[in-house]
């Protein structure tokens, strides 16, 4: 048997080896790269590869309009959130107090996440084409058809609400599970009570699926910010006129079609920053829900 | 924890070093073997070309083996890029004509020494040039014919054999059409903002004075000459008056655009003369006898019309390839009379050595290669990658109304002028 101190520093140290290859895996996967690209950003595309410009990719990016108005359609996607987490959460709550067909709405609900971006893009962009069978079903109701993917006041939104009908199924999902743990006995107490489904809503399940919302508030955001780039090049190309223009698809356009690598390196730094202040917001509000509880 | 980050990001700001291209280059063969990258090897229609290619560099230069990597087009500049950066990649590499190699040319060898014997046999050279070298040998052009549904025409009443000859004479004969067929004037996609670039090369002739003309692949391009507006006012005037297919923003070029000309909803379509969207392609749909080609009509009085092309397609060779020389006669294989010859018989595309025979392709094929002769550089072949992308986000802006065309233009010189 060793002798006690050898022992006590071996179960000093097991932990530290323990933790080692998921730490040696993160710095030399995520975070040297992540290093290598930021200084990257500080060094010239073209005739000025390879020497060091100081911040000038920085003060291109913001002087470029089209990253402004991604970066304005990042701000947009933030204020349409709470619709995307909203949807998801209204339809759990109808398949967890079992409307008529909820074993049936599961399934669809839950089938558009199975499918990859650019093919629910293909499929809308048949859909919502000038003359496809969105409009013609407008036309029959009387309405003017509308350019949902070639007007630059709608198309993003067009895109962002394909997104949300190909992944709401997770954040179903999720919603479904934090419904198993709601006490059901509220819910009884509520209906003896007579309350209806607006008042359920507000007083039981909004406060009893708190964590739950705010777990979804934040894959959906992530998700919004960073997953988008599937669609956005299958059903606009970044148009019409730069309108949907994400972050990510502006960094896809200036390394692989405008051959500026040392810029989108720029852009994707910011992109992180971006995630990073959105990242620790939602941490810190976990936190304090955390403290509530 | 604040400091530490904060010194961490002061040092990756000061350092700042780093290279794309790398100090390192190393070769993905070896000197018995040469790796070649495209987007066409894995296209049954090209087959037969790569073959002949084989066949003639094998018999150069026995002992080498050769391996063609097809790529996805969709991100063949992207990985391109990522090899360039790391300076390792391919031996051999298929380019489009115009900035997509321009933009590339640090990481090519030129050509010039190696290519002398083809430069009389083959055109299209002018696409794969800058700063005065060669960096690829053209495999086949590429060019913007106007393409006609010939049955539309004769449904209309009108005669397909005496094609409008002007601006004011194609509106009234695609007014005609529209009133008795119901079919469109254009076919016109322009979702990736790719349609203006087809428009404004397919009329340029037509609507640019000789002298402008020359003056703009010169690299003296007066946006504000009124010829050059007339272009772009004619882009949104032709949609605003129901010319174009309608939805043209949410339109892709490929293949929604064509498919409308091949469906008989749309009278014309300014198409290629590659091997995708051509006539070959809509003769799977139309009959053959029923497509036509037709003459940029005449937008300013004067003006002569002539069909814009450019080189295509081309093979280049990258400078890390430890034996140019060997590579470059790779180069010359793929664009050997031969192959080129096999590549127009599959794919139908216009091959960079004019002297094949087209005649079996039929009357628009050979139609199209007889305006070569007579044809000049594609106007937007000869801007800068970043001006044609503001030209395509412009595009889509004066089709929804939300940018003028002065202001548009305004753009597109301050874009050109600093390229």
């Amino acid at each position: 048997m060793p002798p006690a101190g050898r022992r006590l520093r071996a179960e000093r140290l097991a932990p530290y080896a323990l933790v080692a290859p998921a730490v040696l895996v993160v710095v030399a996967l995520r975070l040297y790269p992540l290093a290598l690209g930021v200084n990257f950003s500080f060094t010239g595309d073209g005739e000025r590869d390879g020497t060091a410009v100081g911040l000038d990719n920085y003060a291109t990016l913001f002087d470029d309009p089209l990253f402004l108005g991604a970066l304005r359609n990042v701000g947009l996607l933030v204020l349409l959130l709470p619709v995307a987490v909203a949807i998801p959460g209204l339809l759990a709550t109808f398949i967890y107090l079992r409307v008529p067909g909820h074993r049936l709405f599961r399934g669809v609900y839950f089938f558009p996440a199975v499918l990859s971006p650019v093919i629910a893009g293909a499929i809308f962009n048949l859909l919502l084409a000038f003359d496809g069978p969105a409009n013609a079903l407008l036309g029959t109701v009387g309405l003017g058809p509308v350019d949902w993917l070639g007007d630059p006041d709608v198309a993003l939104f067009a895109v962002v609400g394909v997104h949300v009908w190909a992944t709401f199924g997770m954040a179903l999902v999720v919603f479904l599970a934090g419904f198993a743990t709601l006490d059901p006995s509220l819910l009884d107490a509520a209906r003896i009570d007579g309350a209806a489904l607006p008042r359920l809503l507000r007083h039981v399940i909004v406060p009893g699926l708190t964590r739950t919302i705010q777990f979804v508030f934040v894959t959906t955001m992530i998700g919004l910010l960073t997953s988008m780039f599937g669609l956005l090049y299958v059903m606009t190309g970044g148009g019409p006129g730069g309108a949907t223009y994400l972050p990510e698809y502006y960094i896809w356009i200036q390394q692989g079609q405008l051959d500026r690598p040392a810029l989108a390196s720029a852009a994707s730094t910011v992109l992180f920053l971006v995630m990073v202040v959105v990242g620790l917001l939602q941490i810190s509000l976990l936190r304090r829900s955390g403290r509530v509880d | 924890m604040r400091r530490w980050a904060a010194v961490l990001v002061a040092a990756l700001t000061l350092a700042g070093c780093g290279s794309a291209s790398g100090p390192d280059s190393a070769s993905g063969g070896g000197e018995h073997k040469l790796v070649v990258w495209d987007w066409k090897s894995g296209d049954p229609a090209a087959a037969a070309y790569l073959e002949k290619a084989k066949a003639d560099f094998a018999a150069k230069r026995p002992g080498v083996s050769v391996e063609f990597v097809a790529q996805p087009f969709d991100q063949y500049y992207t990985l391109l890029g990522a090899a360039i950066q790391a300076g390792r990649g391919p031996d051999v590499m298929l380019f489009n004509g115009g900035g997509r190699l321009r933009d590339r040319v640090d990481a090519l060898v030129p050509l010039d020494p190696y290519v002398i014997a083809d430069r009389d046999r083959l055109t299209g050279w002018e696409a794969f040039g800058g700063n005065g070298k060669t960096y690829a040998s053209p495999v086949t052009l590429q060019g913007h014919p106007i393409y006609v549904n010939r049955k539309l025409y004769r449904d209309a009443g009108l005669d397909p054999d005496r094609p409008p000859a002007t601006w004011d004479e194609f509106v009234d004969a695609c007014t005609t059409i529209k009133d008795r067929t119901g079919a469109r004037c254009l076919a016109l996609g322009n979702k990736e903002g790719a349609g203006i670039q087809f428009f404004l090369s397919a009329l340029g002739s037509g609507a640019l004075t000789g002298q402008e003309y020359g003056d703009w692949l010169a690299g003296n391009r007066d946006w504000a000459s009124p010829d050059v507006k007339r272009i772009f006012e004619l882009w949104t005037e032709a949609d605003r008056a129901g010319l174009n297919t309608e939805g043209p923003n949410s339109t892709a070029m490929f293949n929604d655009s064509f498919a409308k000309f091949q469906s008989g909803e749309a009278a014309h379509v300014i198409g290629l003369m590659s091997d995708v969207g051509h006539w070959k392609d809509f003769g799977e749909f139309l009959d053959p006898g029923d497509i036509g080609v037709l003459p940029a009509p005449v937008i300013t009085p004067g003006a002569a019309p002539s069909l814009p092309y450019d080189g295509g397609i081309g093979y280049a060779v990258a400078r890390w390839t430890p034996d140019p020389a060997l590579a470059a006669d790779l180069v010359r294989s793929l664009s050997s009379k031969d192959a080129l010859a096999a590549f127009h018989a599959d794919a139908g595309a216009i091959a960079a050595d004019t002297s094949i025979d087209v005649s079996a392709a039929g009357p628009v094929a050979s139609r199209v290669v007889s305006g070569i002769a007579g044809g000049r550089p594609a106007l937007h072949v000869a801007l800068s990658s970043t001006t044609l992308d503001l030209m395509g986000r412009l595009s889509q802006q004066l089709l929804s109304g939300s940018v003028t065309v002065d202001e548009a233009l305004t753009q597109l010189a301050a874009s050109d002028r600093d390229g």
